[in-house]
């Protein structure tokens, strides 16, 4: 090993020594010289590069992270928080959606539903039971009143139409019961004018804060039905 | 939570005095050094999940150190170029021969490039090998064992020609 290689590796690293280094320094008395100071400079330097540390670093460390980490805590306490209340917020609002909003695309369609809903219920023999006061005392609550009756009236009572007050009354006709729903003005459902399906026909009509609508099957003169009441009701405001 | 917490205190214990040493022999300055060190240790706190390999610990830090340290000039330019000999006066002024010596190397030390200073410091004080300092300092293994040379050799030549030392020590 040559003078130079030796002194490189040497003063390179001088604690990483190889054999062949060991076997120089072994041969060579200079080089064991050289070894020896390096090792006395080695000393050296560790020492005069170990800086006293101050004694409480530590400690200023780990309480500066504790100091840290709670205040991230109260941080993401806080944002947990804020994040489950949102999440409250949407739930409620999706509920409250789904449960109050209109199922039914417009007035026609829920009107067709509920008429075949409770289609059992009534038959075209039944008896007219109902008065023209009891008529007109449910239909004090949508200020209106009739001042005769037409036609055979052989049901009149509060329905719920699709989540908001209604009166629904039966009247005979010619082959099966013809209905009517006297219903406030709602803008959640769509206002429509006629409607039928295969068996069903129905017509709306709307006044100032109340929609009548009549149902009837498809050989019913719903039309006629529409103009009568329209002619019979009085609105009181 | 508290494991987390017990490696960290662990981590802290077992390596701010070496990081505090390299943070030193990077910037000169006690305060400085010590503000680099709870810097790094913040954010290995923050990033403490990231160490998977313990042993890797002591190089991760250093090189937070050391992206810290770079951040300080990108801040802030201090004006560094000129060395205050003040800075490294010791503060224990004891007037034995070995705190003499000590002092005098320091200076030594101080006044090296950083380029051959900084892989000194960290084969003296972190121990690493020439591989890891390369990793570290994102350098050829060839490069870094060249500084190591170049820098002991500066500090040899330095202490062969201070007779005084010289007699002192081998007298």
């Amino acid at each position: 090993m040559d003078d130079l290689k030796f002194r490189r590796s040497m003063l390179a690293d001088p604690n990483n020594r190889d054999d062949a280094i060991n076997a120089a320094i072994k041969s060579d008395s200079a080089k064991q010289k050289f070894s020896q100071e390096l090792d006395t400079l080695e000393n050296k330097i560790a020492q005069a590069m170990h800086i006293t540390v101050p004694d409480d670093l530590a400690n200023k460390l780990i309480l500066r992270q504790t100091f840290a980490s709670h205040q991230q805590q109260k941080r993401k306490t806080r944002v947990r928080l804020s994040m489950a209340a949102s999440v409250a917020l949407v739930m409620g609002l999706t509920v409250n959606f789904m449960m109050f909003s209109s199922t039914y695309k417009n007035l026609g369609d829920y009107a067709i539903a509920h008429v075949n809903y409770e289609a059992s219920h009534f038959s075209n023999n039944d008896q007219p039971t109902v008065t023209l006061a009891s008529l007109n005392e449910k239909m004090a609550a949508f200020k209106g009143s009739f001042d005769s009756t037409f036609g055979s009236l052989i049901f009149a009572d509060y329905c719920r139409f699709d989540g908001s007050k209604s009166l629904h009354l039966v009247f005979q006709g010619q082959s099966s019961p013809v209905n009517i729903f006297i219903l406030p003005d709602d803008e959640d459902i769509k206002f429509i004018a006629n409607f039928a399906n295969d068996k069903l026909q129905g017509r709306s009509l709307n006044f100032n804060h109340s929609n009548i609508i009549v149902v009837g099957d498809k050989q019913e003169p719903i039309k006629q039905w529409q103009e009568r009441v329209s002619k019979h009701i009085t609105w009181s405001i | 939570m508290a494991t987390k917490q017990v490696r960290y205190e662990a981590l802290v214990k077992a390596l701010h005095a070496d990081l505090y040493r390299y943070g030193y022999w990077l910037c000169h300055d006690k305060h400085i050094a010590e503000d680099l060190v709870q810097e790094t240790f913040l954010r290995a706190w923050r990033a403490l999940d990231s160490l998977k390999d313990e042993k890797a610990a002591k190089s991760w830090l250093i090189t937070i150190l050391r992206r810290e340290n770079a951040r300080r000039f990108e801040r802030k330019r201090f004006d560094m170029s000129e060395y205050e000999e003040a800075s490294i006066a010791d503060i224990k002024a004891t007037s034995s021969e070995q705190e003499i010596e000590n002092y005098w190397l320091r200076e030594k030390i101080a006044k090296m490039p950083e380029e051959y200073r900084e892989p000194l410091v960290l084969q003296v004080i972190g121990g690493f090998s020439g591989e890891e300092i390369a990793g570290i300092l994102s350098l050829n293994k060839n490069t870094v064992m060249t500084r190591l040379f170049r820098a002991r050799n500066q500090l040899k030549e330095a202490v062969d020609d201070e007779p005084k030392l010289r007699g002192l020590h081998n007298g």
